[in-house]
């Protein structure tokens, strides 16, 4: 029998062990009943995506009689920071957006933690949707890369980088729409002689450095992309793309078409000193488009980056079914939906760049530049990706090195020597 | 409890004095148990794990591969991991050095000077004043930071440009040769407070008569400040300095919220660097050596500090 004290003891053990137990945390795991649809994703409520995937889960719900879509929003950085623990877990959900790339999703698929969607994509016909260049980010090989290999994920939205330009205060200054990158660095010039900084620019995140990728990308050709991002070859950051980007960049400062002070700055900071009428010219990504098209005061409009056959780009992120999804055949009838024309023409006139949409549907004038500029690109061959892709932390790489070139504290050829360091050590070896 | 148990014990017609009682710190240790286990649970167990995770190469999924000691080899020649030591030490200076030098001058002031010509009140209020950085979420006081050091439309630039000293504006979080010092100085204004109020309360149980006595024997404030408050308050001080350099060596989230170890890793520290290695670079293996190295020399701190408190304590 216990004595009053080893019951006490007992007692507060037990207390204290489900307390730890429960504090570990004891979600509801799903079910396999057919009867919910566990769904995240991170775009916002009022993106391009975010509006039309809300329209898709009553779609689907609508055509599933009984059947609950129970949605969750996450933030972009919380499933990159913890995708792979909750894949790995019993709590992964049924159907999930997911980062594209060799360092997120070709990861996980190498890791098998990941459904194998090639079935699907061959009997729905989402293969015959996507353009090549679009549908690169959904195949992976048993290495985890991109490109070839076996499905993975569904991206049912693109993106690419343009120039976005302040119509007004090019006409204030009298200088027309650049066509060639000659015109774009004379208007830019006009500007520096008036006193403006002609280009909005973020040091700290991704703007710089993509503005440094488009100058070398001007210079290259299919298999310089290949051999940088598939590694289909060696890449050389001392090569003629590489340097002409960097020098270029490094120019661009000196001559005051970026500002000293945008080395510290996030994007955010970026798209505000654009839209508030403060820097004439952006170049960044069509992710910005729908944010532009309420927030700006002014008369504006895009162009693609002059003199360069390539750019910026890819299929958006991917719809991934986790390997331990309880309700497959949901998540590829939810997959389905979202590639269905209602769907993407909804994307496509909210402000998104759709790849299955109807081009007469497109009613928005500017929607319909946006969006016939991508199928130009996507017909060309013309994306490229992002700089940042090849390798796992090569984002903070270049955001460090592309910092110093703003601030001086490094020369180009350093520089490049840099991001070829840490490329060698994060690549796979050829 | 105890009631109960001398109830069982008679009941089980045994005397009390058959068996001698129990000291009363057998019964405090149950009440530590749920502490213990929760420790046991959430600190020494995801350490230990920590540590063979340090052992091993890995992305975060799949199977750890052992690979010895290698990343800790590789992290001996990792220049950037040096870096981050040497910012952490700049953040000692910021976070203990600065804070209890200029507490202990503020604290002596408020409570000899300020308490004594202007009311406790008012001293109360200062010191409310000084201590609420410290309430703040450090997420909040650095955004709020970063609204006032931005280079463009930043309020420190628009004030110096307002009383006429344009030519002093700086880009103070994007300037390599600034950013660490500008994070400092918000890590200064953070952290002033807490030794405030330590010393505050550790002057309060100075015996008063040993301030009259030197100043019936003309002793100023500063000689009353060096030879009766110091000395006085050494433990207050060991306290703080030891508190303080643990903090400033675990500084994570104000790095992250106003540089992110930026511009050019010129204000990386090992916390952040750690941070992005295991997230970002997916270096599982790696990030977890340079936690258990920041850990490791932490710990070691703490026992110095201890130690040195145990001998003033003596």
């Amino acid at each position: 029998m216990l004595t009053a004290r080893r019951r006490v003891v007992a007692a507060a053990v037990i207390l204290t062990g489900s307390l730890l137990v429960t504090s570990c945390g004891d979600s509801d795991s799903g079910s396999s009943d057919g009867k919910t649809l566990r769904l995240w994703h991170y775009e916002g409520p009022s993106s391009a995506m975010g509006i039309a995937w809300k329209e898709a889960i009553k779609e689907f719900e609508a055509t599933h009689p009984g059947v609950k879509v129970e949605f969750e929003e996450k933030s972009f950085d919380q499933i990159q920071k913890t995708a792979p623990m909750v894949l790995n877990s019993s709590d992964a959900p049924d159907l999930m957006e997911y980062n594209k790339g060799n360092a997120t999703a070709g990861l996980l698929s190498k890791q098998g933690l990941l459904t194998d969607l090639t079935e699907e994509a061959t009997k729905r016909g989402w293969d015959k949707k996507l353009s090549p260049s679009v549908r690169t980010t959904s195949l992976y090989d048993t290495n985890g890369v991109m490109g070839s290999g076996k499905w993975y994920g569904v991206p049912n939205y693109a993106e690419y980088t343009l120039v976005y330009y302040n119509k007004d205060l090019f006409k204030k200054y009298g200088i027309a729409e650049p066509k060639t990158l000659d015109e774009l660095t004379a208007a830019m010039d006009t500007f520096v002689e008036n006193k403006v900084t002609p280009l909005a620019n973020g040091g700290a995140a991704y703007p710089a450095q993509q503005y440094l990728y488009q100058l070398a990308l001007s210079k290259a050709d299919r298999s310089w992309v290949d051999a940088y991002q598939l590694y289909k070859g060696k890449t050389d950051f001392h090569d003629a793309a590489w340097t002409y980007g960097a020098q270029t960049f490094t120019d661009w400062v000196k001559k005051g078409y970026f500002s000293k002070s945008s080395s510290g700055q996030n994007e955010e900071a970026a798209g505000v000193s654009f839209t508030s009428g403060k820097a004439p010219i952006l170049f960044s990504g069509s992710w910005w488009y729908g944010r532009f098209k309420t927030d700006n005061k002014f008369d504006w409009g895009t162009f693609r980056w002059p003199d360069s056959k390539l750019t910026l780009g890819s299929g958006g992120n991917l719809w991934v079914v986790p390997k331990g999804s309880k309700n497959k055949d949901l998540a590829y009838d939810f997959i389905d939906i979202t590639m269905s024309k209602k769907i993407q023409n909804l994307l496509g006139n909210s402000g998104g760049v759709p790849v299955a949409a109807d081009a007469s549907a497109i009613t928005d004038p500017q929607s319909k530049t946006l969006i016939d500029d991508f199928n130009t690109l996507s017909r060309n061959d013309g994306l490229a990706f992002y700089p940042d892709w090849p390798v796992p932390g090569f984002y903070d790489v270049l955001v460090s090195g592309t910092q110093k070139l703003i601030t001086g504290s490094e020369k180009p050829d350093g520089y490049l020597s840099d991001l070829q360091e840490a490329y060698d050590k994060g690549a796979p070896k050829q | 409890m105890t009631v109960t148990v001398e109830r069982s014990a008679r009941a089980a017609g045994k005397g009390a004095a058959v068996r001698p009682p129990r000291r009363p710190r057998d019964s405090y240790a149950l009440f530590l148990l749920p502490g213990a286990l929760a420790f046991l649970a959430v600190i020494v167990l995801p350490f230990v794990m920590n540590t063979y995770v340090s052992f091993t190469d890995w992305q975060g999924v799949g199977s750890p591969e052992w690979s010895g000691l290698a990343n800790y080899r590789e992290l001996m020649d990792d220049s950037e991991f040096w870096a981050s030591f040497r910012h952490s030490l700049s953040m000692v200076v910021a976070m203990a050095a600065i804070p209890t030098a200029l507490g202990l001058v503020l604290a002596a002031a408020l409570f000899d000077y300020v308490g004594k010509h202007f009311g406790s009140r008012t001293a109360a209020v200062l010191r409310a004043c000084f201590y609420l950085p410290q309430v703040l979420p450090i997420a909040v006081a650095g955004i709020v930071w970063s609204w006032i050091l931005a280079p463009d439309n930043g309020s420190l630039n628009a004030l110096l440009k307002a009383i006429g000293l344009g030519s002093w504006q700086q880009d103070w979080l994007g300037d390599p040769d600034l950013a660490l010092y500008s994070v400092m100085g918000v890590m200064v204004w953070v952290q002033l407070g807490f030794p405030l109020v330590v010393f505050m309360a550790g002057l309060q149980r100075v015996d008063p008569q040993l301030y009259e006595a030197a100043e019936l024997d003309g002793a100023g404030w500063w000689r009353r400040f060096w030879h009766i408050t110091l000395p006085q308050i050494r433990p207050e001080i060991y306290v703080v300095l030891t508190w303080c350099s643990i903090a400033a060596l675990k500084v994570f989230g104000a790095v992250y919220v106003l540089t992110k170890g930026g511009p050019g890793g010129a204000t990386d520290v090992p916390s952040y660097f750690s941070f992005t290695t295991f997230f970002e670079k997916t270096q599982v293996g790696y990030g977890a050596a340079i936690s258990t190295v920041l850990t490791v020399v932490i710990l070691a701190l703490s026992l110095i500090g201890l130690r040195l408190q145990e001998r003033t304590d003596s």
